[in-house]
């Protein structure tokens, strides 16, 4: 066997097995979406009643129905939107100021910022809360959107990505007379495009998801996100009695989602492979 | 032109008042959002014996009757209790929101919600009306502090076709088991007979249905396993009796093994199993199913209360859901009309027993009309010998999760009858001992 007919052999063996390894992937999301376009009842009884007809819109239309829907996928939007933004500012600027800029204690600070990668949610929970409620933010789209803006991860991220970037640009710039401000903004960040748009869409995706936080701090309908909405709105024993229902609001959350993937997906990949080139 | 400026004055003078005429309260409720079946005004198009169906209809038919009543409804996630201890945290909880009677305990000591009696007199609001289980449920240290909604319990719901197949049918009538033996020799004929496993009962992550058996048998023994409010006993011979009978009926295979809730209702409809242990919520889906020619259970269904096996009078461990009223600063109006709201609730409560859950009402439960409605001339005792946890026992669904996990273990063979017994008693009194 030739080199050249051994290689296209080895070529179309991994072709074969990523296309196996991705359908296997693919299928709870197959199943998900044949799940939420049958018949509630129906899935009661088993829900193996999914791989075949009749399948119907009613999860779907009763979705859109739910006169609450659209104001909570305004609110996700909102919240998602505005903490990536915010994110996406605060940590470009931090991360130009840790890597380019000497101050007394940066490197301090910068640890101090690294140990928030550290502390779970679920141990600030509480104080939060209490803030939140001494500043009347409950209920109110900063009381959701300000957590979110704390980003270590964002931080630690953008500080690694202007490190990485050669300093003689910043000098060339600063030779042709720039201030600071332009050689961050005009020349080093949009170098940086392909790490926040990694950024933007983990920001996106866990402000999206995010369920915990909103749930105790927007407790009126009108503010809730989503997430919680769509929770709110499972009869109980969903499970069982409401199948379709639930994997219908599965597909329904998710699908904003997979549109900001797909949209950024060149961004990721450059991201991610830029990464490993270097 | 001064007689026109005068006219619009006037007009909006008395719009002004006529908008401060009505009082806004807030509503916070679970069981979900179906407004897509029940437009607003309008009966239900869907699924009209629904738990969402039913009280989302009750709600607007209050308002609706009630034009200087505005309510301004918030659906909780089930259960709604993170949310609901948000909101006190944040001092703003809803004037009336729906509360599982097991979960009233904590918030009565805490001083969070409000109890009702005087109100109740004040407006005819007839709490010697209720029910025995739904006045036990709602009462804490003498006091009422909620309008019982329903009760619920575990039930037996009974395929008759396999019933009949395994010679377990007399006069029409399931023949249930008296005592342990008999349940086990009842079980092992059914086995013979059909093939398939005698009871169904989610097994696998489902902590709630085990705990429940061991309290109604418990009960059936006459058993005291709340000595006081601050401690359980449980390693006891009375619950090892029971431990040790459903570990038989699950070793000998007389129990489906490994089914998770839905798994086990999907069995029950399919015809796997001859008895369901499961709540009074699914009495309407299994009796669809009943309905539907040629499907499983179309050959025979019926209900039972849990029989008593150890010579006990016919009771049963029972829940409910109540509406109570939190502790939070609210106009005398705005008290009027949640306790407006709660009569309304109150005389509605056929409506609500369509769901499967028992009427919290007596009048309600002697009437024809309620009588009328499939299988609850069966079960309807439930709502008079029903009984509910110590009122004054807190924490009692972490306690429910403890014990379950606990008997799940033991049933399953994973560790000694004994050792979980011993285990439960030790993990729930730590708990009750740590409550504030």
């Amino acid at each position: 066997m030739s080199h050249a007919s051994h290689k296209s052999l080895r070529n179309t063996l991994v072709l074969v097995t990523l296309i196996v390894l991705g359908f296997i992937m693919l299928i709870p999301l197959i199943w998900t979406v044949l799940l939420s376009l049958k018949a509630n009842g129906e899935l009661m009884r088993s829900t193996a009643n999914a791989f075949h007809g009749p399948y119907t819109l009613e999860n779907y239309i009763d979705i859109l129905n739910n006169s609450s829907v659209f104001r909570w996928l305004m609110n996700s939007v909102i919240v998602s939107g505005l903490t990536t933004l915010g994110v996406l500012v605060l940590s470009s600027l931090a991360g130009y100021g840790f890597a380019r800029l000497d101050f007394p204690g940066r490197d301090k600070l910068f640890l101090f910022v690294l140990f928030g990668l550290a502390i779970p949610e679920q141990a600030v929970i509480i104080t939060r809360h209490q803030l939140f409620t001494a500043l009347h933010l409950h209920n109110s789209y900063p009381g959701l959107i300000l957590p979110g803006l704390a980003a270590p991860f964002g931080v630690f991220l953008m500080t690694q990505y202007f490190r990485a970037i050669p300093k003689e640009l910043d000098e060339a710039a600063l030779l042709d007379n720039a201030s600071r401000f332009q050689v961050f903004w005009k020349v080093l960040l949009p170098l940086t495009l392909p790490a926040q748009a990694t950024l933007g869409i983990f920001t996106f995706l866990a402000s999206w998801n995010e369920y915990w936080w909103p749930l105790i701090s927007a407790t009126r309908s009108e503010m809730f996100t989503l997430t919680v909405g769509l929770a709110a709105s499972q009869i109980n024993f969903a499970q069982t009695s409401g199948l379709g229902y639930l994997m219908t609001q599965a597909v329904f959350a998710a699908t904003p989602i997979l549109v900001v993937y797909i949209i950024f997906q060149k961004y990721i990949v450059k991201a991610v492979s830029g990464a490993a080139a270097r | 032109m001064k007689k026109l400026l005068l006219a619009v004055a006037l007009l909006a003078l008395g719009s002004c008042s006529e908008k401060s005429e009505v009082t806004e309260i807030s509503v916070q409720r679970i069981f979900g959002e179906c407004r897509a079946n029940v437009p607003k005004g309008q009966p239900p198009l869907r699924n009209p014996d629904g738990e969402c169906e039913i009280v989302t209809q009750i709600l607007d038919d209050f308002e609706k009757r009630n034009p200087d009543i505005r309510l301004k409804v918030n659906i909780a996630p089930w259960p709604g209790y993170d949310q609901l201890s948000a909101q006190y945290a944040a001092g703003d909880p809803p004037d009336v929101v729906t509360m599982h009677m097991s979960v009233m305990p904590d918030f009565v000591s805490r001083g969070l919600i409000e109890p009702l009696d005087a109100d109740f007199a004040k407006v005819g609001l007839d709490v010697n009306n209720f029910t025995p289980a739904a006045r036990n449920g709602v009462t804490v240290k003498g006091h009422v502090y909620g309008m019982p909604f329903d009760n619920w319990t575990q039930l037996w719901h009974i395929n008759m076709g396999l019933f009949q197949k395994a010679g377990l049918v007399r006069d029409g009538q399931p023949i249930l088991p008296h005592s342990p033996d008999e349940l086990l020799a009842q079980a092992r004929q059914f086995k013979q007979a059909t093939g398939l496993p005698y009871l169904l009962q989610p097994t696998d992550n489902e902590r709630a249905a085990f705990t429940r058996n061991i309290y109604t048998y418990l009960l059936d023994q006459n058993a005291v396993f709340f000595p006081d409010n601050k401690h359980i006993r449980l390693d006891t011979p009375e619950a090892r009796r029971i431990v040790e009978l459903f570990r038989q009926i699950y070793a000998e295979g007389l129990m489906a093994p490994a089914q998770d809730y839905p798994a086990a209702m999907a069995a029950f409809l399919n015809g796997q199993g001859g008895i369901c242990m499961v709540g009074t919520w699914m009495i309407g889906a299994f009796e669809a199913e009943a309905n539907t020619p040629g499907r499983p259970l179309s050959a025979g269904y019926a209900v039972r209360p849990y029989p008593m096996l150890y010579g006990g009078k016919q009771t049963a461990y029972v829940d409910g859901h109540a509406w109570v009223m939190p502790r939070r600063e609210r106009t005398p109006e705005q008290r009027a009309a949640v306790i407006r709201l709660m009569k309304f609730l109150q005389q509605r409560d056929y409506d609500w027993s369509r769901t499967g859950h028992l009427p919290t009402q007596a009048d309600i439960a002697r009437s024809p009309q309620y009588l009328g409605l499939p299988h609850r001339d069966g079960i309807v005792a439930l709502a008079t010998v029903g009984q509910t946890l110590p009122a004054g026992v807190e924490r009692q669904i972490a306690i429910q999760d403890i014990i379950g996990d606990e008997m799940a273990s033991a049933i399953t063979g994973h560790k000694p009858v004994a050792q979980a017994l011993k285990d439960a008693e030790h993990r729930v009194n730590d708990l009750l001992f740590h409550v504030l």
